[in-house]
């Protein structure tokens, strides 16, 4: 048994008279790894920032011991303390692309953290920095070292941040959601070439997230926090496998990926009724309930001598009543794809209809009556309400705009829209700050849903929101659906999340098609490389085995639970 | 990246010849829809005693017997010739009269500006990392600042370092200790909305997470301040001295009736009343030239400073929404 590398005791933060960690105790084997799981005000960003003693002077108050190979670090002073960061504690921040600063170069920066291997010499450095650039797989070191942070993608940045923490060879690094700002695939590269790294230079790791199915799948041990206290803790397997508290549990059940069929008995119950039992999914068959339509679209953008096809002969449908997702990562023109739709951007090629009726070709108050039925939920409830408005006058704006009904009309469809958004009728005297993330959501999906619409684009509705959260609104979502019979485009980039809600999907890539079909068939038997590579990238939701290497055994075992 | 900042600089170079030309125009409107004929009525004062032929000459010079449209043609094709005219009041070229005056207003300025610049940095210094209490204090001071008037910290300086310290003598207002307690009162005012900008500036870079992640790798205050946080706090402070610079000019007014220095202001100040037309125009001129030269180095200097100063409208990357 190798001794505990880092070991917390009784740690309480608070800030000011607020107390947000609540004598919270674990340890970290060398060479091994712990995840603190929780939502967001869980606190696990805050002890991390207190491991690393980032917790700003004055503001917080940190009680308990940190100790790191036996030595107290939260009594040590600051000068005492100084020699350890980096060397001995790295850090992997969540957000890459604020991670280095913007006005200095790659290079510059990484020489910070060169410099700690007590290396004078400044060409020796350079070759060093060079080789673990090299070392985190990015291509053309050299380029990566001259350029400026703005320069690189989500993805490389992050590489860069974890070449320089491991370039000083620290014995532990604390990962601060290391891979939740990127793509699915790039996201599963990454957490590989981390775990790969750690194994080979002997580097313990303290990771921070929000993901149970990653923590289960990256780390040896698991401390599940909520509110700032620990709910539970012990080794991956055993609190992945029977979570002992209701908590533990709630958050294992809200993981979209353990429980593809979550919604599906749900929907299949509502769609036998309404049209007969019909296959799920079918959408070969032409049907005259078509409510999107969308041929052979395509919009090109050009700029400064540059041309990039976002969309190439884009086509999908959806029936009425069903739910449709468009499934890309960053680039792969779903966005593009629902502004074509939404009317914002004017399509190069191609036709687009609504209910049956074709937008090209009309006027712009026929587009926008045509329109009237389609309305969208934004992705980050954080900004797309304005925040200097009631909640009521949100939700009443498109009325106001349609021109609908008279005032206490309105007044009442906008109780109707938050009663069956699951909200208080006092909220719509509220204003956006004194709402949590959720019940934004909530209050977004009213003011779509107070023009009475057919059709809802959601765009990603709940990648700003907490698992458990994110729950809440599905259920909503899959309720709506079931009540008014709406017919949902789901954009998202999160495979498990589309198996749990959709019916069918398109899957796109650099503006194409690259599959599409039921979601039973493309989750069973991709064939396009592409998808296979995006399946691959879901955490597998099994815990990784404490040897490592036993990769297939865990697929098995993911298979067998499943 | 060059063969877009050149076309930048040009583009930039490009506007701001026409932002002087345009505050020329508009000042010699503004001249000539005055009410009386600033011109022949001073020039028909007896107390100058110009003979009639004198007068006739004058008249034909500035054009005043042809249409406005004319004059200001007249007047901008000077202007660009730099040909600046005479005074109405002295007879003297006005190229004379400012350029005897511009060298005390510029070395006022100009050390004002290094003065406010110090002042500025050292109170935002002082209010990231002075302990809480201090900081506290520090943080106050721009506000003092901005609620003394300029005439009140001219006389105090006076009072207390001329007559009680005999550190300088108001006799002689431009040596260079004179000086120095002339530009610290224009620069006392100024300092305060740059020191602001460069609090909230320091406060949002100090808080950004590249500033946590340096300080993960063991950087110490001062190294993070110096190699972190002084460039991205410094741009939009950059944008604020240009703007510092214009009210360094007007401001000076007051500062030197005070100390008694004879520069732009005083020049000014006698145009004004004496209703001296080519005088007024080209200071006016002239402020709007050195305001434009000092926005224009700083809008030059701001993709220098940051690498993503856009230089072109969109990039492709946002149209996409990638």
């Amino acid at each position: 048994m190798s001794a505990d590398l880092l070991t917390v005791e009784g740690l309480s933060i608070a800030y000011g008279p607020t107390t947000v960690v609540h004598d919270v105790s674990f340890s970290v084997a060398k060479g091994e790894s712990l995840a603190l799981i929780g939502e967001s005000g869980s606190g696990k960003s805050t002890i991390a920032k207190a491991v690393l003693r980032l917790l700003h002077h004055g503001e917080a108050t940190a009680r308990g011991r940190v100790a790191l190979n036996g030595r107290d670090i939260l009594a040590l002073p600051e000068k005492q303390f100084r020699p350890l960061r980096g060397r001995a504690l790295g850090f992997i921040p969540q957000d890459p692309a604020s991670a280095l600063n913007p006005v200095r170069t790659v290079g510059a920066q990484a020489h910070e953290a060169a410099a700690l291997l007590g290396e004078t010499d400044s060409s020796v450095r350079r070759t060093k920095i060079l080789d673990v650039l090299e070392q985190v797989g990015l291509p053309d070191p050299m380029r990566v070292y001259d350029s400026y942070p703005h320069q690189l993608s989500g993805g490389m940045l992050q590489r860069v941040l974890i070449a320089l923490t491991v370039l000083p060879r620290p014995s532990l690094i604390v990962a601060d959601e290391p891979t939740s700002a990127l793509d699915v695939t790039v996201q599963k590269l990454i957490l590989d070439m981390l775990t790969e790294l750690r194994q080979e230079l002997d580097i313990s790791l303290l990771l921070i997230t929000h993901d149970l199915a990653i923590a289960a799948e990256r780390a040896d041990s698991l401390v599940v926090l909520k509110d700032g206290a620990v709910q539970e803790s012990g080794s991956s397997r055993v609190v992945f496998a029977s979570p002992q508290t209701d908590y533990a549990r709630s958050l294992q059940a809200d993981v979209p990926a353990l429980h593809p069929d979550r919604y599906r008995d749900q929907r299949t119950a509502f769609q036998s009724t309404h049209d007969g039992g019909s296959r799920i999914g079918d959408v070969s068959s032409p049907s005259p309930g078509l409510q999107i339509d969308v041929q052979e679209v395509s919009k090109r953008f050009s700029a400064g001598g540059q041309d990039v096809l976002a969309c190439d002969g884009v086509s999908f449908s959806v029936q009425r009543g069903r739910t449709h997702a468009l499934v890309g990562e960053s680039g792969s023109g779903k966005t593009t794809a629902v502004r074509l739709l939404l009317g914002l951007e004017q399509p190069d090629g191609g036709q687009i209809s609504v209910a049956g009726q074709s937008t090209s070709g009309r006027s712009r108050t026929e587009v926008r009556d045509i329109r009237r039925h389609l309305q969208l939920v934004y992705q980050n409830p954080f900004t797309s309400l304005d925040p200097t408005w009631r909640v009521g006058r949100i939700i009443r704006e498109p009325l106001d705009q349609f021109g609908v009904g008279t005032k206490p009309e309105r007044a009442q469809r906008v109780r109707e829209a938050l009663e069956s958004v699951g909200l208080p009728a006092d909220v719509a005297s509220r204003r956006p700050a004194h709402l949590s993330g959720g019940q934004r959501q909530r209050v977004a999906i009213a003011r779509a849903l107070v023009v009475r619409p057919d059709v809802v684009v959601l765009d990603e509705p709940t990648s700003a929101l907490d698992v458990s959260v994110q729950a809440g609104i599905l259920e909503l979502l899959s309720k709506l659906q079931r009540e008014l019979g709406l017919t949902y485009l789901f954009v998202s980039h999160d495979l498990a999340l589309v198996r749990q809600v959709a019916d069918t999907v398109s899957v796109l890539r650099k503006g194409q098609v690259v599959e599409d079909g039921a979601v039973e068939d493309i989750f069973s038997r991709p064939q396009h490389p592409y998808t296979r590579a995006l399946l691959d990238s879901i955490p597998l939701a099994t815990p990784a085995s404490a040897l490592g290497g036993l990769a297939t055994e865990a697929k098995q075992l993911a298979k067998a639970t499943a | 990246m060059t063969g877009d900042y050149r076309r930048f600089a040009l583009t930039r170079g490009g506007q701001a010849i026409v932002v002087v030309l345009l505050t020329y125009v508009f000042t010699f409107l503004i001249i000539s829809v005055l009410p009386g004929d600033a011109i022949t009525n001073t020039l028909r004062d007896p107390q100058h005693g110009l003979s009639e032929e004198d007068i006739q000459r004058i008249v034909a010079f500035y054009g005043l017997d042809q249409p406005v449209i004319v004059q200001l043609l007249l007047s901008l094709g000077r202007f660009l010739t730099g040909e600046l005219g005479f005074s109405l009041q002295s007879n003297l070229p006005v190229s004379q009269l400012v350029g005897d005056a511009l060298p005390s207003t510029l070395t006022l300025a100009t050390t004002a500006l290094v003065i406010a610049i110090i002042f500025a940095v050292a109170i935002a210094y002082g209010a990231q990392y002075l302990p809480g209490k201090w900081a506290a204090v520090v943080r106050s001071i721009p506000s003092f600042f901005l609620s003394v008037p300029n005439f009140v910290i001219g006389l105090v300086l006076i009072e207390f370092f001329a007559f009680r310290l005999h550190s300088f003598t108001t006799t002689d207002p431009n040596s260079p200790v004179a000086t120095l307690f002339a530009a610290i009162t224009l620069a006392i005012p100024v300092s305060a909305p740059l020191a602001e900008v460069l609090i909230a500036s320091l406060d949002h870079e100090s808080r950004q997470e590249y500033a946590l992640v340096a300080r993960s790798r063991g950087l110490t205050e001062a190294r993070l301040f110096a190699k972190h946080l002084v460039k991205p706090s410094a741009l939009p402070s950059v944008a604020m001295v240009a703007l510092i610079v214009g009210e360094l000019l007007g401001g000076s007014v007051i500062t030197e009736t005070i100390f008694g220095r004879d520069g732009i202001g005083t020049v000014v100040q006698k145009a004004v009343t004496g209703e001296d037309q080519p005088v007024l125009q080209a200071v006016v001129s002239l402020s709007a030239v050195v305001f434009v030269a000092v926005n224009l180095v700083a809008d030059l200097a701001s993709p220098l400073l940051d690498p993503r100063v856009k230089l072109r409208e969109t990039t492709l990357k946002e149209k996409v929404g990638a």
